[in-house]
């Protein structure tokens, strides 16, 4: 079935259309060159075109995150995944898969309708201390991860703890710092090949990064604690580190704290979900996101408590309108706004690249035909209008029509990575102490995920 | 033909135990491994704790015609049950702790349709933990990690031994974990109950109260804890001694704890947790039996923000309530993996014989509730016959794949077709 979207004002920053007005043929689910017959045409004159967005970092599914919905601090899955629809997304992220929580996670993701969905594994380095603490052992830490990335179905790697640390005392000759981490992991991702993202902490800010280029700063906003991790951030993004922004909003002077909600997930430190971060967090992250725009600083928000999905526009409207921000934070905190080319390169292109997903967050033939299409009534009022899309395609499918979600049943799948590798004493160490039996940890056998392997 | 399979799962109680080994003869089921006896009464269909009690399956879909019972195909013990629930008013569907994720889905979507109630079994025993939760806070863990760091374990009103009994073997007291390498011996055992239990054999304190004295035992600690002056009662000041000397505790409560004022010592233990968690990790931990009450829990919770029984007759928001159902006002009853005729007392049994309130019963064992069923549909056992989804007590979900086949429909497809019919 052939489908275009006809005469529409298409921006891709990934292929350097910045309101080129074109048409846009669809044919099996990709963006095709060119087709001679169609069976549908979408009329998009007037309209802006672009990639679908995607959501780098959702962590709605992690394992705890279920608690949050006794205070109401999480909506439900349906909820989430129209909220996102009608913003013109077509992914979401977890952040946070661990080997016993897999099946958990994508038992989670597969409940949000309309949205493809996707997990980092989230390595506990004090799992691997032993190895890491022996350079040739490095190589096999390396296919225990690879093995561990497919059977857990996850996407890319990512480590929140970059340190081996124990509470118990004849567990302290175990401790690696996190600048020998740091370099151990450089070494192991060298040998993958791969890249992996690190949760940012005021800590790892003033260590700084290997410069590999072979890692992603996750979540800035709650590690900018003082000038001081805002100037380190600021080194950083400007010496090309990927990272994505973590923003959030400054808490409501009214609001009391809320009972802790602490989840201990084997790691040093236990998280706690109603934490509550620096009250000057909110303003450095937005004022770093504002001077760095033209750095390799993809969207995120901190977490969905805080800063939930139906308040992304505000967000937005903070990244790009001066009168947004003067209005709120009663200054423009920078000199320069998102323009429409940053903010989209900023919520489709580099959460692309940074989830390894080539053919999605732009509109190249081959491209997956995810398409978002906004109004335009001026160019300079877009940040207003691309507050809700007034359609969106997903592989050519329409989900969203009018402003409304007109396909509930959309099909959706969860991508993973494939890496062939095989399970070695690494991994059987790790079942071993598992309560689980191996077999009982392998996430594919469940029938009600649609599996996709990420190209 | 003889198979063997490793690692099977038991949907025996909510511990999940996935180390069974199961041989098959001939697509039956001959010999389980590895398993409790109570575990092993699902797989061999025998009574709990008791081998050579047969459980009686039941075969066949049956409806009462006046005071016969009449053998029907399915498709007509459903047209009966779409009927009995159209005509209802005010229609509970009961049960569910030990149903599967897949069925409990079906079920929510059957209550919505209906403008149901959904009563879990055990609403009594979690609802007071819910709210108490929401008002002082949670700390929370896997199995594993229990089992690896907890060196303090206290048993409140729970008795693993009858609920979940290899609960001790594998996570919380014999179990040998990262930082618990000698088991037993590097934990800090206690229990309280109202009689004595079995656990009295291997604790280091058991401390036995008269009904209804809990509330105070915690206040009691409470008070110990922030250097006022407790009650006396007895073992209470080395209870908080050993509580307040813990690098890591859990305190797991069972079922017992609903037999009294609930709410007031789930609160309780609820404030006595957070204070604890001030100083090291504590975990208030429910003891849950049936295999899968926690998915049931986390599905309300996450497609109604609520853990508590959602009541679309109230509104079509299902709003969670806590108190148990009336059965006063209910006027058709669906029971879905429980025993609800169990439960009840003889005179709430009576007061629905004479109000001549419908009751239709999924279950695949003969049990009092399809004793007085109008409508019996048999069912396939969950994660044997059938495949199935089940959360292990700590929240991680299985996959649990069918191991022998059967003629009898999944509860999950009964009621689907349930839904559709309405
Ligand atoms: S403890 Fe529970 S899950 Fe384990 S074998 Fe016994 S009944 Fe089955």
């Amino acid at each position: 079935m052939g489908l275009v979207i006809q005469g529409g004002i298409v921006f891709d920053p990934s292929s350097n259309w910045d309101g080129e007005v074109r048409d846009l043929f669809i044919a099996h689910g990709r963006v095709v060159d060119h087709l001679t017959e169609v069976d549908e045409a979408i009329d998009a004159r007037g309209l802006a075109v672009t990639p679908a967005a995607l959501e780098l970092r959702s962590p709605v599914a992690g394992y705890g995150q279920n608690f949050l919905r006794l205070w109401g601090g999480l909506p439900s899955p349906r909820e989430l995944g129209e909220s996102y629809a009608l913003l013109g997304y077509t992914h979401i992220h977890e952040p946070d898969l661990t080997l016993p929580t897999a099946n958990y996670v994508h038992r989670e993701l597969a409940a949000i309708p309309l949205m493809d969905t996707s997990a980092s594994l989230t390595l506990n380095l004090r799992d691997f201390d032993i190895f890491l603490k022996n350079k040739e052992n490095l190589s096999e830490v390396a296919a225990a991860w690879a093995y561990l990335l497919e059977h857990c179905g996850g996407l890319t790697l990512r480590v929140a703890e970059p340190f081996v640390r124990y509470r118990q005392e004849f567990y302290q000759h175990r401790t690696i710092s996190l600048e020998a981490v740091l370099d151990i992991l450089d070494n192991i991702l060298h040998i993958l090949d791969s890249k992996i993202s690190l949760e940012a902490t005021p800590e790892l800010l003033t260590a700084g990064l290997p410069s590999s280029g072979r890692f992603h700063l996750a979540c800035l906003g709650p590690a900018l604690v003082n000038p001081e991790a805002l100037e380190k951030a600021h080194r950083l993004l400007a010496a090309g580190v990927s990272a994505d922004m973590g923003l959030l909003p400054p808490a409501p002077r009214s609001q009391g704290s809320l009972v802790p909600l602490t989840i201990d997930q084997d790691r040093f430190a236990p998280c706690d979900l109603h934490g509550s971060p620096d009250p000057e967090a909110p303003r450095r992250a937005l004022e770093l996101a504002l001077h760095c725009r033209q750095a390799n600083l993809a969207f995120s928000a901190a977490d969905l408590r805080q800063t939930p999905v139906s308040s992304f526009p505000q967000l937005f409207s903070w990244l790009c309108d001066h009168h947004s921000r003067r209005r709120f934070w009663g200054e423009d905190l920078a000199p320069c706004s998102y323009s429409l080319h940053d903010w989209l390169r900023s919520t489709r292109s580099l959460p692309a690249q940074h989830l390894g997903l080539p053919d999605r967050g732009h509109l190249r033939p081959g491209a997956r035909a995810d398409v978002s299409i906004y109004d335009l009534p001026t160019l300079s009022w877009w940040p207003q209008s691309f507050n809700r899309c007034r359609m969106l395609l997903k592989a050519g499918e329409r989900v969203v029509d009018n402003y409304e979600i007109v396909n509930h049943t959309v099909s959706k799948a969860t991508f993973y990575r494939r890496t062939g590798a095989l399970p070695n004493h690494i991994i059987d160490g790790l079942y071993a102490k598992s309560s689980f039996r191996p077999g009982n940890l392998r996430v594919h056998p469940n029938p009600e995920i649609h599996w996709q392997k990420a190209p | 033909m003889e198979a063997r399979i490793e690692s099977a799962i038991c949907p025996g109680c909510a511990c999940l135990c996935d180390d069974i080994d199961i041989t098959v003869v001939d697509d039956r089921i001959y010999q389980a491994a590895n398993i409790c006896l109570w575990g092993a009464s699902k797989f061999l269909a025998h009574k709990r704790f008791h081998p050579k009690k047969e459980r009686r399956r039941l075969q066949q879909p049956r409806i009462k015609q006046g005071c016969l019972w009449q053998t029907v195909p399915y498709e007509a013990a459903l047209k009966r049950t779409a009927e009995i629930l159209t005509r209802a008013s005010r229609p509970v569907i009961y049960g569910l702790t030990n149903s599967g994720s897949w069925a409990q889905e079906a079920a929510l979507d059957l209550a919505r349709s209906t403008r149901a109630r959904l009563e879990p079994a055990d609403l009594a025993f979690k609802a007071p933990y819910y709210r108490s939760l929401m008002k002082h806070g949670l700390f929370w863990a896997s199995l594993d990690v229990i089992r690896d760091e907890a060196d303090t374990v206290v048993f409140w009103g729970a008795n693993p031994l009858h609920s979940c009994p290899r609960h001790v073997v594998r996570y919380s007291v014999f179990a040998r974990g990262k930082f618990t390498e000698r088991g037993l011996e590097e934990r800090r055992l206690a229990a309280v109950d109202v009689y004595r239990t079995e656990l009295a054999e291997f604790v280091k304190l058991f401390i036995r109260l008269e009904p209804g004295q809990e509330p105070a035992l915690v206040q009691g600690l409470l008070a110990a804890l922030t250097g006022g002056k407790p009650p006396a009662i007895r073992g209470l000041r080395r209870l908080a001694a050993l509580l307040e000397e813990a690098s890591y505790g859990v305190i797991f409560f069972g079922r017992g704890v609903s037999y009294g004022p609930a709410q007031e010592l789930l609160d309780g233990l609820g404030e006595l947790t957070a204070r604890l968690n001030r100083g090291s990790p504590f975990i208030f931990f429910p003891l849950t039996a049936d295999f899968n009450s926690t998915g049931l829990y986390h599905l309300l919770l996450r497609e109604l923000g609520s853990p508590l029984a959602p009541d679309f007759g109230h509104d079509l928001a299902g709003t969670g309530q806590a108190e148990p159902v009336a059965w006063s006002e209910v006027d058709a009853v669906v029971v879905v993996g429980a025993d609800l005729f169990w439960f009840l007392s003889q005179e709430e049994i009576d007061r629905l014989k004479k109000r001549q309130v419908p009751v239709v019963a999924l279950s695949p064992f003969a049990n009092r509730t399809t004793g007085h069923a109008e409508v019996v549909i048999p069912v396939a056992l969950a994660g044997v016959e059938t495949p199935e989804i089940a959360y292990r007590m700590d929240g991680l979900p299985l996959f649990l794949p069918k191991i022998v086949s059967t003629h009898l429909w999944s509860d999950s497809r009964v009621l689907r077709e349930l839904t559709a019919l309405l």
